[in-house]
């Protein structure tokens, strides 16, 4: 393992360090950088991608939290829930004749002289969170963890001295500040239990109740980047940040001994949960995460023709046997799995098919609700159910919102991933009144069906935020609250027919369902012209036809051509679409 | 020092426009205690005619620093108080100080020496240079530390004013003497020992106290501000940043102000432990210089360099009717003339007072009716955009405050408050209504006095007053019963009082009819946004909004009134459509001196696209022929094709098309060609 020279598992700073002193080497200012990259990143990039080193790197999870290094490398996969902005750090200084640098690090290892040459770079704050409603089977087993690390660790003893030569001068430094127990027990992992109830403990009496504070088993973590174009990081987005972890209690304590304003944090930090609850990360490289990304054994297979057809054939099958033999609710429920807004024109967001099972009533619901739900849950990486009642209007908060007191975006239902899939169960909807908050947030569900926008609240004024979400809405008659693009009654023939399904036949489902939707689409141009005849046609047909349904027809014959796996629309996949539509026109009725 | 020099000399010579000198006045002033800020503008300092130019970088690079020299070449300058004014206790003590001084003991010692800071009566801000956009707050960044930075944002937090010590004064209990200590830093360590020569010398630690009354303090405030929606990039958060007002710049700002700031961009130094500590972490503040809030009036905006000379391009061009509106919402198809209105609407007619008091307001008010889905909504909420002060809501989702006003209870005072509703705040503006025909009975019969008075009149628990609400409605209907239904009468298909209809300058009618050639263009349309992820490329260039805001904004400036020689056209126009309507059996629309104004309106508001100051007789056409269109947009297919008065239509096409080729004399030729191309297309 290990690069030429460097150890970049257990002690990427020393890489940073002589890489930088290397470039400093030839250069004789450091602003010669601006805060830009002197070759590191390049260095890591290349270890861990292009030498495939990617997977040893140890995953951050709550658990193995306990057991990893402070300054070891470690991934961490999450969301970005809120930006703080950028830090000012002192970035490079010159102790004595040698300059020195800070990057990627909390506390400068040796004392800054306060007359010391310093040169002042940033970087800038994420707070990211487990991506919400990631379903257990897309996460990264434990015991993969667990025995990566058991490897790493007692490979990590036979190095010991080596690593410890390195990096003594920093960890006998930040040793020396540790006067809680907690985070002695929490470094050495002999006692997890004791350690995880401190650490319960600890949050509840934490002082710092305003800013969302990770529940349960989930771990925050704010993450610090560097030198990286402000597009290339946004909200929302899923992302694998490989970095180091920092334990530093200073910083905490700073917070508290920082009460010189009252009512002004002057360390946008100070609302912060101690970091041992919010780890700090310095982040070296980031990867952004698709659906395939999420895949057990993600096997790069080119999408072969038959073989998509059989899996498609499979699938639909299985959706078929759980909707209870209908046929047409199935098909449009595949191509509603395979749906994704691939771009906005405009307002309109292109290339969404939410979906609305109408004539679900109490006998059904009961029957096949959860049946759907489990399906829903075993094919796509997140999802969310909302049960909408008037009292989950009224009280709930959809949209996220700004704390100006805390200075933190306070999440709220519909802050999801991309790719998200939401089902709203409209079936327990009684009537009722709204409040204000509740007319507030149907309208929100509104929007969001129609226009894939959800509007944060920035309490001066809001802003629209572009989102991907997949909604099933299951409702009695057809939903007002969410307009879905298709509407389709539920027709179950048979009570429950679902057989029990294999675990290669739903990794098969998912890798099917992650890849085929990335796939180009094109219509060509003697196919546009039949379509293009077709939906005149239609329209004079029947005047009540709009734009929407043209668009409509045009997404479902897209996704349709995908779900085969092909790539341009074929006349026969643009006539199963009028098929389809007209069967499920002959429902409304 | 010869930054000082540079300063002083700058200070002496700059002349201003009128030759004044503008910054010994100030001084004047100041040593009459009439005023304490000191502003020094950049620009000034651009101007000035013996610019350094090294000397103007150094000041916006290092502009802290040279505050303090400003400073002392004002403290070095200053001319002698001219007026008496009324010593306070500052000066009581100055005077006292000033004696002691004189006196001449221990003179040496620098803590004892007297800080100017404290003898200064005035405070010195640099404003940076109003030229260019100013940043947002994401563009500030590590580099510009240290510098004069000009951002604009929301305030999203204010603290209270509190003081801030800047010179800690000290008297010792052994030797008597004062003690000086500057403050620079937002904490300080108190001194405790004497360090004075006498107190050295006979080995006595002479205890200090704090003099609270002799020291000098600053008002000081904290704010918040955050980066505006429209700055935000895509997919990010809003970026707030910390300032920091001081003396005179308090309480200029409150939560939600829209301001633009200059101010220097610094790193909030640490003090005591934690700098030895050298936590890594440096935050930064803007140490405000200037205020200024932003205007959102098209009377009060400011045309910057380059948009007076587009503007000034844009009117030579004979087309720009034609173009402007065509800007407007570009990526909703046709409805040109629709577009026409609307754009006329933006501009208004001026308002006119007559000798008795009586008002005549000049905002046009436009009502489209259409069926569902033909992009009515999107049109409103452009108009919006395009509006420098606009508001836009919809007849029923307004709040309890309705779309007029209310008077409710405070829930903390428990005093009753006047709350404007959305016309009101729409004041000077435009209030786009959706929903129109969904409204409230009793707003609906409020807004009958705003759109003809152009007031709201409340009386209400014990309240009554009238509001201003000069403001141009634009409202969207949708028929009575959803769809607008052929067989039926227009009178019934719209479901709105003719008393309320007839305060429509223009009434549109948007049909969704069923004709083989738009919906081949939709079938098109929608085809290609799905293939080429984008919209279909718009056979021209649409003008930004914000060219369109500044063009309109200078239209509104100039008032045109109507000559006399074209009184009688007006009037005879007038009374041939009364005359037609009193022949046709069934009245579509009742023509009432309303319209008459209307005509006027119109007219006025096309003469202010040209920057004319009289209404010319081709604007009085294009106001009857698009008063004519709004009237056949309300009829059926049938009934339009034979009411269309052919010449008229003609006469269009060839005004249109003299505008753009910019020629007053249309060759027979030519003329056929165009028109046979019309009426074919």
């Amino acid at each position: 393992m290990g690069g030429p020279q460097y150890d970049f598992l257990s002690n990427p700073l020393g890489a940073v360090r002589s890489t930088f002193e290397k470039a400093m080497a030839s250069v004789s200012d450091p602003s010669s950088f601006n805060s830009g990259d002197w070759g590191a990143m390049d260095l890591f990039t290349n270890f861990l991608f292009d030498q495939s080193h990617h997977l040893q790197v140890p995953v951050l999870t709550p658990a193995s939290m306990r057991w990893i290094k402070p300054n070891t490398l470690v991934r961490f996969r999450g969301m970005i829930q809120d930006m703080l902005g950028n830090e000012f750090y002192v970035g490079a200084y010159k102790d004595g004749a040698v300059w020195r640098t800070n990057k990627f690090m909390d506390v400068s290892q040796f004392p800054i002289g306060p007359s010391a040459d310093t040169r002042i770079w940033e970087r800038r704050l994420l707070y990211c969170v487990p991506v919400p409603g990631l379903n257990s089977w897309a996460q990264i087993p434990s015991e993969a963890v667990t025995d990566q690390c058991m490897g790493w660790k007692s490979e990590q003893r036979e190095k010991r001295p080596r690593a410890e030569a390195e990096c003594s001068d920093m960890t006998v430094s930040s040793e020396e500040d540790q006067g809680s127990p907690t985070t002695k027990k929490m470094r050495e992992g002999e006692q997890p239990s004791l350690a995880s109830q401190s650490r319960e403990s600890e949050i509840a009496s934490s002082s710092f109740s305003p800013a969302p504070v990770p529940e349960g088993n989930s771990l925050h973590c704010l993450v610090k980047v560097y030198d990286s174009p402000e597009s290339e990081l946004k909200l929302n987005e899923i992302f694998e940040f490989v970095g180091i972890l920092t334990s530093d209690p200073e910083i905490q304590e700073d917070n508290v001994d920082n009460d010189l304003s009252n009512e002004f944090c002057e360390d946008p930090l100070r609302h912060f949960p101690p970091n041992k609850v919010v780890p700090r990360f310095h982040c070296f490289v980031h990867r952004k995460l698709a659906a395939h990304d999420f895949l057990q054994n993600n096997p790069i297979i080119e999408p072969k023709l038959d073989m998509v057809k059989g899996i498609r054939e499979a699938l639909l099958r299985h959706l078929t046997a759980v909707l209870g033999n209908d046929d047409v609710a199935a098909h449009f429920m595949l191509l509603h799995l395979l749906s994704k807004v691939h771009s906005r024109v405009d307002s309109l967001a292109v290339g969404k098919l939410s979906l609305n099972l109408t004539c679900f009533s109490k006998e059904i619901v009961s029957i096949f609700g959860n049946q759907l739900n489990v399906v829903v849950k075993n094919l796509m990486p997140f999802t969310h159910c909302i049960p909408l009642t008037v009292e989950y209007l009224n009280t709930a908060s959809l949209a996220p919102k700004k704390n100006y007191e805390t200075n933190r975006l306070e999440t709220g239902a519909l802050q999801l991933a991309e790719g998200s899939h939401l089902i709203v169960d409209e079936t327990k909807l009684e009537a009722g009144t709204l409040n204000s908050l509740g007319v507030e947030n149907a309208r929100l569900l509104n929007n969001l069906v129609e226009w894939q926008k959800v509007e944060y609240d920035f309490k001066y004024y809001k802003m629209d935020m572009t989102t991907d979400v997949q909604l099933l809405v299951l409702s009695e008659g057809k939903s007002n609250i969410l307009p879905a693009d298709v509407i389709v009654p539920f027709r179950p023939s048979a009570a429950n027919c679902s057989e029990a399904v294999t675990a290669e036949a739903l990794e098969a489902w998912r890798w099917y369902l992650a890849t085929v939707r990335q796939l180009p689409h094109s219509i060509e141009s003697e196919m546009q012209q039949v379509v293009e005849n077709d939906l005149v046609a239609a329209r004079q047909a029947d005047r009540s036809l709009n734009a929407q349904d043209l668009s409509r027809w045009l997404t479902m014959s897209r996704l349709m051509s995908l779900s085969f796996g092909e790539t341009s629309l074929s006349l026969e996949h643009w006539q199963m679409v009028k098929e389809l539509d007209r069967l499920r026109k002959e429902r409304l009725k | 020092m010869f930054s000082g020099f540079l300063a002083s000399d700058f200070l002496k010579n700059f002349a201003d426009i009128n030759g004044e000198s503008k910054y010994m006045n100030i001084l004047q002033d100041v040593a009459n205690h009439k005023t304490r800020a000191v502003q020094i503008d950049l620009d000034d300092l651009i101007n000035y005619k013996d610019l350094d130019e090294e000397f103007l970088r150094r000041v916006t690079e290092n502009t802290r620093r040279y505050i303090g020299i400003f400073s002392d070449a004002i403290d070095e300058i200053m001319p002698e108080p001219t007026e008496a004014f009324i010593d306070d206790d500052h000066d009581i003590l100055m005077t006292q100080r000033s004696d002691e001084v004189a006196d001449g003991e221990d003179g040496s010692d620098p803590q004892q020496r007297m800080p100017p800071e404290i003898k200064r009566y005035y405070e010195v801000y640099i404003k940076a240079s109003s030229k260019g956009r100013p940043y947002t707050i994401r563009e500030v960044k590590a580099s510009y530390i240290g510098q004069i930075v000009r951002i604009s944002g929301i305030v999203t937090r204010c603290s209270d004013v509190k003081p801030l010590m800047k010179v800690a004064v000290y008297t010792c209990e052994d030797c008597g003497f004062e003690i000086y200590q500057e403050v620079t830093a937002r904490v300080f360590m108190p001194l405790f020992e004497c360090p004075s020569t006498r107190c050295k010398i006979n080995n006595n630690k002479g205890n200090l106290i704090l003099q609270l009354r002799a020291s000098k303090f600053l008002k000081f405030q904290e704010a918040k501000i955050q980066e505006l929606a429209e700055h935000v990039p895509k997919g990010h958060i809003p970026r707030t940043m910390t300032v920091h007002f001081r003396g005179e710049l308090t309480r200029k700002v409150a939560p939600g102000d829209v301001v633009e700031l200059s101010g220097i961009f610094l790193p909030i130094p640490y003090t005591g432990f934690r700098a030895m500590r050298a936590g890594l972490v440096a935050d930064t503040y803007l140490e405000a210089m200037s205020v200024t809030h932003f205007k959102k009036k098209y009377e009060e905006y400011e045309l910057r360099g380059d948009e007076e000379e587009q503007i000034a391009r844009l009117a030579e061009d004979g087309d720009i009717y034609n173009k402007l509106a065509r800007s407007l919402a570009p990526e909703i198809f046709g409805h040109e003339d629709i577009k026409k209105a609307l754009l006329l609407l933006l501009v208004g007619a001026p308002h006119r007072k007559l000798k008795d008091g009586m008002k005549i307001r000049g905002d046009l008010h436009i009502c489209l009716m259409g069926d569902p889905g033909v992009a009515k909504s999107q049109l409103l909420k452009h108009i919006i955009n395009v509006a420098p002060r606009g508001v836009y809501t919809t007849g029923r989702g307004s709040s309890g405050v309705g779309l007029t006003a209310a008077v409710q209870r405070d829930p903390v005072t428990n005093e009753m408050v006047l709350e404007g509703g959305a016309l009101v705040l729409a004041d000077m503006g435009i209030c786009a209504i959706d929903e129109f025909d969904k409204m409230d009975e009793s707003d609906r019969t409020a807004i009958h006095e705003v759109m003809e008075q152009q007031t709201v009149s409340i009386a209400k628990a014990g309240i009554t007053t009238s509001l201003n609400a000069r403001t141009a409605v634009l409202a969207a209907a949708n028929p009575a019963w959803g769809r607008y239904d052929l067989r039926r009468t227009p009178a019934e298909n719209i479901n709105l009082p003719p008393a309320l209809l007839s305060r429509f300058d223009l009434l549109w009618l948007i049909l969704d009819r069923a004709d083989m050639d738009s919906d081949l263009e939709m079938a098109r349309h929608v085809v290609y946004v799905h293939q080429n992820r984008e919209s279909p490329a718009l056979g021209f260039t649409p003008l930004d909004p914000s060219v369109l805001r500044a063009y309109i904004s200078a239209a509104r400036r100039s008032s045109p009134s109507v000559p006399r020689d074209l009184e009688e056209y007006i009037a005879s126009a007038y009374s041939s459509i009364r005359q037609e309507e009193a022949k046709s059996s069934t009245p579509h629309s009742y023509t009432t001196v309303r319209t008459l104004l209307s005509i006027l309106r119109v007219s006025a508001a096309l003469a202010r696209l040209r920057f004319s100051e009289t209404v010319a007789q081709s604007d009085v056409d294009e106001a009857l022929r698009l008063m004519q269109m709004s009237k056949f947009s309300l009829y059926s297919d049938e009934r339009q094709r034979s009411g269309l008065d052919a010449i008229s239509d003609i006469y269009s096409i060839l005004r249109d098309e003299a505008a753009r080729s910019g020629k007053t004399d249309v060759s027979y030729g030519d003329a056929l060609n165009w028109i046979s191309r019309k009426v074919s297309s």
